[in-house]
C-alpha cells in the first residue's frame, strides 16, 4: 500500500510512467471484469478505457483507508452500468425450456474454460447480464441490485431467475455431450 | 435439473478471479485521454477566468464612466463675482393688473427671460439654485444682473409684480430692497466672461481626467517567428537530432488591458495564446551500416531523417533526444523504419529511426504579461516603447510527425516547465483611427528566462519575434 501511495501520488502529479505502472498493475484484472459485464470485447476495451480514464482523473478523492483494487473495480462496474443505462436496451423474453440434468462435477467444471464461459455470460441480454454478475459474481443482495439499478426486488430476482435458465440452456447446448459423457462414466 | 448453486457455482469458480491482458493500444488510449481531460481542465480554468478578467473590466469600466459623469456635473461649479440686484417697485407697476393674471403674466415673462439668459446662465443656475429657490428667488437671482438692456428692461415689470405678490409666493429669499443700481453689462463682455468659464471648465475637466488616468482594452494577433537556443550535456547531445534551419511561424494573439497615468507612462496586462515550434527536419543519410544494408542501398542519396533512439524499460516507449527535451512516442508512426543493433560505435544508442519525415515539436502557453510602456511621441500617430516580463503557462505539449502520407500526432516532449518566465522588448506603433479607437502595430522580441525543459542535460530557451497587429479602444 505504501509502494501505490507514491504511485498515486505520482499519478496525481501528471507523471505518465506512474500512470503506466498503475495501469499495468491492474488493467488484466480490471478488464476480466469488463469482459463478464459487457456484450463483447470491443465495448470491454472501451469501458476499460473510459474506466482507468476516470480512475486517473478521479485519483486525487481516492482515500486510503480502502482497497485500491476494489475502488479500481467499482469504478469498472459503474461505467459498465452507465453504458447499458445509456443504451436503453429493451430486453427480450425468451422462451426458456427447462433442460433436465445431473450436477457438475470437478472433472466437468476443470474441462469448461474461463474463456468458454465469458463467451455465455456476453451473450445474456444486458439486465440479466447485469444481475447475474452483480448478485453471482460481485456478491450483492437483491435489495443492493435493486437500489444499484434502480428496480425492485422482484424484478431482481427475476431477472436472475431468467439468467440462470438462460445460462443452463446454453451450458447444455455447448457442453452437454462433455456433461453426458461424464455422468456415463461415472 | 441442474441446481441454481451449481450453475453460480461454475461460474463464480470460472470467472471471479479471470484476468486477461487488454490490447497495448488501451494503454495509449487511456494516457491519452487522460492528458485530453487534464487540458480540458486547463481550458475551462481559462475560460473561466477570461469571463471574470472580463467581468472585472466591465466593473471597472462602469465605474470609470459613472466616475466621469460625476466629474462633467461637478466641473462647471465656477461662481463669478456679480452683484446682486434687486428692481425697484413702482406705485404704477401695482396697478397692471388683478393678482391671478399678474401671477400668470409673471410666469409667462419669467419663462421668456429665462429661455434668453438659459445659455448663458445654465450652468451657474443648475448649481447654484438651491431646491426650494421660488420664482421670487430665482429673479432676485445675482445672474440676471449680467443679461442685457433689453432683458433688464423686460425684468422691470416682472420684479415689480412678484414684489406685489411676495405674501402668495411667500419665497424664502426676497428682494432686497434698496439696491437699484442697474448694471448695465454689455453682450459681448457678458460672452467673453462665459466663454472664460467654458475654457477654465474645460481645462479643469482635462486635469481630472489626467489625474484620474485612462483605460485602454484591446485585442492583438501577431505570426511569431521561433528562433531555437539551446545547449546540451555531451552524452545527450551525441545521441540528439538537431533542429531544422527553418523556423516555423506560430500564430499568437490575444486581449490586453492598459492603464495609463500621466502623460508617457501606461501600464499594460492582459491574457495572450503563443504557440513555439520547432521542426526538426530530413537530414542526409550519414549511417554506413545502415545505408549499406540492403533494404536502404538503393535509397543512397535519398533526403531521410535518421536519429538514434532508446527504448525505455518500464514503459517500453521509444524515446529521441531533441533540441528541446526528450520525444517521447505514444505510438510507433506509420512510415517510420527501425534499424536495431547496428554496429555503429559511434552511436551510444542501439536503435535508429530511419523516415523521409519531420518532426514537428508543438508547444502551446498562455500568457499573463505585465508591460511598462513608455510614449516617446505623443500624437496622431504615437511612437512607445514597450518593455516587461510574462508568466507562460504550458498548455500544449505535441509532437507531429509530417511525411508523404500526412500529419500524425506521434507524442509529446518529456519534463517540460509547466510555468516558464519571459522578458520582452518592443516598439509600438499607434495610430489615432477615432477619438477613442486605435490601430496599434508592435514589433516585439520574446526571450525566456528559464530553461523551458526541465531535464538537466537541457537548456532550451528560444526567442519569438512577433509583430503584434490590433485595435485598442480607450476609455
Amino acid at each position: 500500500m505504501e509502494d501505490f501511495k507514491s504511485i498515486i501520488s505520482d499519478c496525481i502529479a501528471g507523471s505518465r510512467k506512474a500512470q503506466a505502472m498503475l495501469y499495468h498493475q491492474f488493467a488484466p484484472k480490471m478488464f476480466g471484469v469488463c469482459l463478464r459485464y459487457a456484450k463483447d470485447a470491443t465495448e470491454a476495451e472501451d469501458n476499460l478505457q473510459e474506466g482507468f480514464i476516470k480512475v486517473f482523473t478521479n485519483l486525487k478523492n481516492f482515500r486510503h483507508d480502502g482497497s485500491l483494487e476494489g475502488w479500481i473495480r467499482r469504478i469498472m462496474i459503474n461505467v459498465s452500468l452507465e453504458k447499458i443505462r445509456k443504451q436503453h436496451l429493451l430486453y427480450p423474453v425468451e422462451d426458456v425450456a427447462v433442460y433436465d440434468t445431473v450436477n457438475f462435477s470437478d472433472d466437468v467444471i476443470a474441462k469448461i474454460s474461463a474463456d468458454d464461459l465469458m463467451k455465455l455470460i456476453q451473450q445474456l441480454p444486458p439486465r440479466y447480464r447485469l444481475v447475474f454478475n452483480l448478485y453471482v459474481l460481485e456478491g450483492m443482495s437483491h435489495q443492493e441490485i435493486a437500489k444499484e439499478m434502480d428496480i425492485t426486488q422482484g424484478t431482481s430476482k427475476s431477472n436472475l431467475a431468467r439468467a440462470r435458465e438462460i445460462l443452463k440452456k446454453k451450458v447444455q447446448e455447448n457442453f452437454g455431450e462433455l456433461i453426458a459423457q461424464n455422468n456415463h462414466t461415472a | 435439473m441442474m441446481k441454481d448453486k451449481n450453475i453460480d457455482e461454475l461460474f463464480r469458480s470460472k470467472l471471479s478471479n479471470f484476468e486477461q491482458e487488454p490490447p497495448a493500444y488501451v494503454l495509449e488510449n487511456v494516457l491519452a485521454g487522460v492528458a485530453g481531460a487534464r487540458r480540458k481542465k486547463k481550458i475551462i480554468f481559462w475560460r473561466i477566468a477570461g469571463v471574470a478578467a472580463a467581468l472585472l473590466l466591465a466593473f471597472v469600466a462602469g465605474w470609470q464612466f459613472n466616475g466621469g459623469d460625476e466629474t462633467i456635473i461637478e466641473s462647471p461649479v465656477v461662481v463669478h463675482s456679480t452683484t446682486p440686484e434687486t428692481v425697484p417697485s413702482t406705485g404704477e407697476d401695482q396697478k397692471i393688473a388683478p393678482v391671478g393674471a399678474a401671477v400668470k403674466s409673471a410666469e409667462t415673462l419669467v419663462a421668456q427671460v429665462t429661455e434668453r439668459t438659459s445659455v448663458k446662465t445654465q450652468n451657474i443656475s443648475a448649481q447654484n439654485t438651491p431646491k426650494n429657490q421660488t420664482l421670487t428667488a430665482a429673479l432676485a437671482d445675482s445672474k440676471i444682473a449680467q443679461t442685457t438692456e433689453e432683458e433688464s428692461l423686460l425684468l422691470k415689470p416682472i420684479k415689480s409684480l412678484t414684489k406685489l405678490l411676495q405674501p402668495v409666493l411667500s419665497a424664502p429669499a426676497r428682494i432686497v430692497p434698496g439696491r437699484q443700481k442697474q448694471l448695465a453689462v454689455n453682450a459681448d463682455q457678458v460672452k467673453s466672461i462665459d466663454q472664460q468659464i467654458m475654457e477654465q471648465n474645460q481645462q479643469q475637466i482635462l486635469a481630472q481626467n489626467k489625474e484620474k488616468g485612462k483605460w485602454s482594452v484591446g485585442a492583438q494577433v501577431s505570426p511569431a517567428y521561433n528562433v531555437s537556443r539551446s545547449s546540451h550535456a555531451q552524452t545527450y547531445a551525441s545521441n540528439m537530432i538537431s533542429s531544422s534551419a527553418s523556423n516555423p511561424v506560430d500564430v499568437g494573439g490575444g486581449v490586453s488591458v492598459q492603464f495609463k497615468k500621466g502623460k508617457r507612462w501606461s501600464l499594460q496586462s492582459g491574457v495572450y495564446y503563443s504557440g513555439l515550434g520547432q521542426s526538426s527536419g530530413s537530414s542526409t543519410f550519414s549511417n554506413r551500416n545502415l545505408a549499406a544494408s540492403s533494404d536502404f542501398a538503393t535509397n543512397v542519396g535519398k533526403e531521410y531523417f535518421n536519429a538514434p533512439v532508446n527504448i525505455d524499460a518500464s514503459s517500453s516507449k521509444m524515446l529521441m533526444n531533441s533540441t528541446a527535451g526528450v520525444i517521447e512516442f505514444s505510438n510507433v508512426p506509420s512510415g517510420m523504419v527501425l534499424g536495431t543493433n547496428l554496429e555503429d560505435k559511434t552511436l551510444a544508442s542501439n536503435t535508429v529511426v530511419v523516415s523521409d519525415a519531420r518532426f514537428i515539436q508543438n508547444f502551446e502557453y498562455i500568457e499573463v504579461p505585465l508591460y511598462l510602456r513608455y510614449t516617446v511621441l505623443d500624437s496622431k500617430f504615437d511612437v512607445e516603447m514597450v518593455g516587461g516580463f510574462s508568466s507562460n503557462i504550458l498548455v500544449g505539449n505535441d509532437t507531429y510527425m509530417e511525411s508523404a502520407v500526412g500529419r500524425s500526432l506521434v507524442g509529446s516532449t518529456k519534463e517540460m516547465e509547466t510555468m516558464n518566465y519571459s522578458g520582452t522588448l518592443g516598439v509600438g506603433f499607434k495610430y489615432g483611427i477615432s477619438r477613442h479607437l486605435s490601430l496599434n502595430v508592435e514589433p516585439r522580441v520574446k526571450y525566456f528566462l528559464n530553461s523551458l525543459n526541465s531535464n538537466s542535460s537541457v537548456t532550451y530557451k528560444p526567442y519569438t519575434i512577433g509583430v503584434f497587429t490590433g485595435l485598442s479602444y480607450e476609455f
